[in-house]
């Protein structure tokens, strides 16, 4: 690895152009976060559905209009965050279908066409047996539509970070702890097993990705310099540590501890406070790991 | 036809000819850049030596910045050159994320992503790029990969062993070559980099699209 010669070699750089600043900020961050939650939703309300089909029964409209939210609020900052907004529609009549970009702008295009129809199938026609085929359908379209990022971040070639398949498991597990945060907060009403079903999908989901983050934390490093090199950020008194720690503490250390003493005391306040700091965390934990490879000198 | 760029860095000295004369060609705006020449200063004193490295888009045979581009901004043309339509760009950025030499800008009079083209508009016209003309040492070599008898092809088959790619990891298969490089002047992790380093202005950051 090249900064073992680094000490030898004192090489400097003494003339050349700034380095770039952050490409993709915190719009696209609130891109990811929103999109979480707008599919995860979904996720956990087919769940409910299938073993709790009675408790859950009123849930079908306004977890609809939820998903039908977030999944606009993620259009919105994915719309913004373009230098030519206005130009949206050459996704649409150009299409390049070897780009992620492509690919996600058309399924989550489907999606919201099925969420619209889940949403006149329950809030006007009133027919369940409707609702629930569209539902089996907008399942299967927010797979895609929550991995099509991962793939976004693993077509950009110049951010060693963002490997696939990691970024695949790391983006489904986001939905799910969104999708259970969010439903925890929403499902006052469902009796306390499907609270506890729920708080063991928070806790799993972020057992499983506080797992991941871990490994390539320590394990990246061994792997590639690049990888190294960005992960100074978040190590150490780097630049992003303070942040990476606090997103890691609240997305997933303190929901897990709290998910298990909620479950052990029966208490759903506890739960609530695990929703809300994941909600929170994963936003931060979210955009350290957006921003850290932008840090690096590409040339 | 494959068109191809080698620069022998034992040639170049630093004059920044190149670079003047593709801003000018190109009319790149202010705080963005096609190409530019690095210098990497190595060792310790008095035992030091500068080094010269032009960079510039790599024109990867499997570039990372067509196959990102949602709309096909970014394309092939017969050539082999990776242009960009502007026209077309909805400045989405994946391709400044995508790109592992940081080769590509938006621009930002037109909000849309930009890089250098080898010229395309003056290959057109039969003319050589602009920075292989301003090179007063012959250091940029151009030409045709695919036709053994061109100035290039001869350089790499003299130079074998010298040849060498950027990041050459990155499977992007460059159509860029340089002899005569090393770690120092090819990596960009094997230098220190003080943030924001240049002699010339105190700007930090470019800033992206012209707006932070
Ligand atoms: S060097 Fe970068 S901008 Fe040029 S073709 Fe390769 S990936 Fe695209
Ligand atoms: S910024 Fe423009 S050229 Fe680059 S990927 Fe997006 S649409 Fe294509």
């Amino acid at each position: 690895m090249v900064h073992t010669a680094l000490e030898a070699t004192n090489a400097v750089v003494t003339l050349d152009v700034a380095l770039p600043g952050i490409v993709w900020g915190w719009i696209i961050t609130m891109n990811m976060w929103a999109k979480s939650i707008g599919t995860g939703v979904i996720f956990l309300l087919f769940y409910l559905l299938k073993k709790y089909p009675d408790a859950a029964e009123n849930l079908r409209f306004p977890v609809t209009v939820v998903s039908l939210v977030f999944i606009h609020i993620f259009l919105f900052f994915t719309v913004i965050d373009l230098h030519q907004m206005f130009r949206f529609w050459h996704i649409f009549f150009h299409p390049h279908w070897t780009s992620a970009i492509t690919v996600g702008a058309w399924i989550v295009t489907i999606m919201v066409l099925v969420l619209f129809g889940m949403a006149f199938a329950s809030f006007i026609k009133k027919d369940n047996k409707l609702f629930d085929k569209l539902l089996g359908w907008a399942v299967v379209l927010a797979v895609p539509v929550t991995l099509y990022t991962a793939a976004i971040m693993a077509e950009s070639t110049a951010r060693e970070l963002w490997q696939m398949p990691t970024e695949a498991v790391q983006m489904l597990l986001a939905a799910t702890l969104a999708g259970s945060a969010t439903m925890i907060l929403l499902g006052e009403k469902l009796p306390y097993e499907a609270k506890r079903d729920l708080g063991i999908v928070l806790g799993m989901s972020a057992l499983i990705a506080f797992i991941v983050y871990m490994s390539e934390l320590v394990f990246g490093p061994m792997k590639a310099e690049e990888v190294m090199a960005t992960l100074e950020f978040v190590k150490g008194d780097g630049e992003y540590a303070t942040m990476f720690w606090i997103g890691q503490t609240m997305a997933f250390i303190a929901p897990m501890v709290l998910v298990w003493l909620s479950v052990a005391n029966k208490s759903v306040s506890l739960l609530k406070l695990a929703a809300i700091l994941a909600l929170a965390g994963l936003w931060i934990t979210k955009h350290v790991w957006l921003v850290i490879p932008q840090l690096l000198n590409m040339s | 036809m494959q068109l191809g760029f080698l620069v022998d860095l034992h040639l170049c000295m630093g004059c920044k000819g190149c670079e003047i004369a593709c801003k000018v060609e190109n009319e790149v705006p202010l705080s963005t850049w096609r190409l530019r020449v690095k210098y990497v200063d190595v060792g310790t004193f008095p035992e030091t030596k500068r080094t010269f490295t032009p960079l510039r888009c790599n024109h990867c045979a499997n570039a990372p910045c067509e196959r990102i581009c949602p709309v096909s901004a970014l394309h092939y043309i017969d050539n082999g050159i990776v242009n960009i339509d502007k026209e077309r760009c909805i400045g989405c950025a994946g391709c400044v994320m995508a790109c592992p030499y940081g080769a590509i800008y938006i621009d930002p009079q037109t909000q849309t992503a930009d890089k250098c083209t080898y010229c395309a508009h003056r290959i057109a016209s039969s003319m050589m790029p602009a920075c292989v003309v301003a090179c007063p040492v012959q250091a940029n070599i151009f030409g045709d990969l695919d036709d053994k008898t061109s100035n290039i092809s001869k350089y790499i088959m003299e130079n074998q062993g010298d040849v060498q790619v950027r990041k050459p990891e990155k499977g992007t298969d460059p159509h860029h070559f340089y002899v005569g490089g090393g770690n120092v002047t090819l990596n960009p992790l094997a230098s220190f980099r003080a943030e924001g380093h240049s002699l010339f202005n105190e700007l930090k950051h470019l800033p992206i699209g012209g707006h932070h």
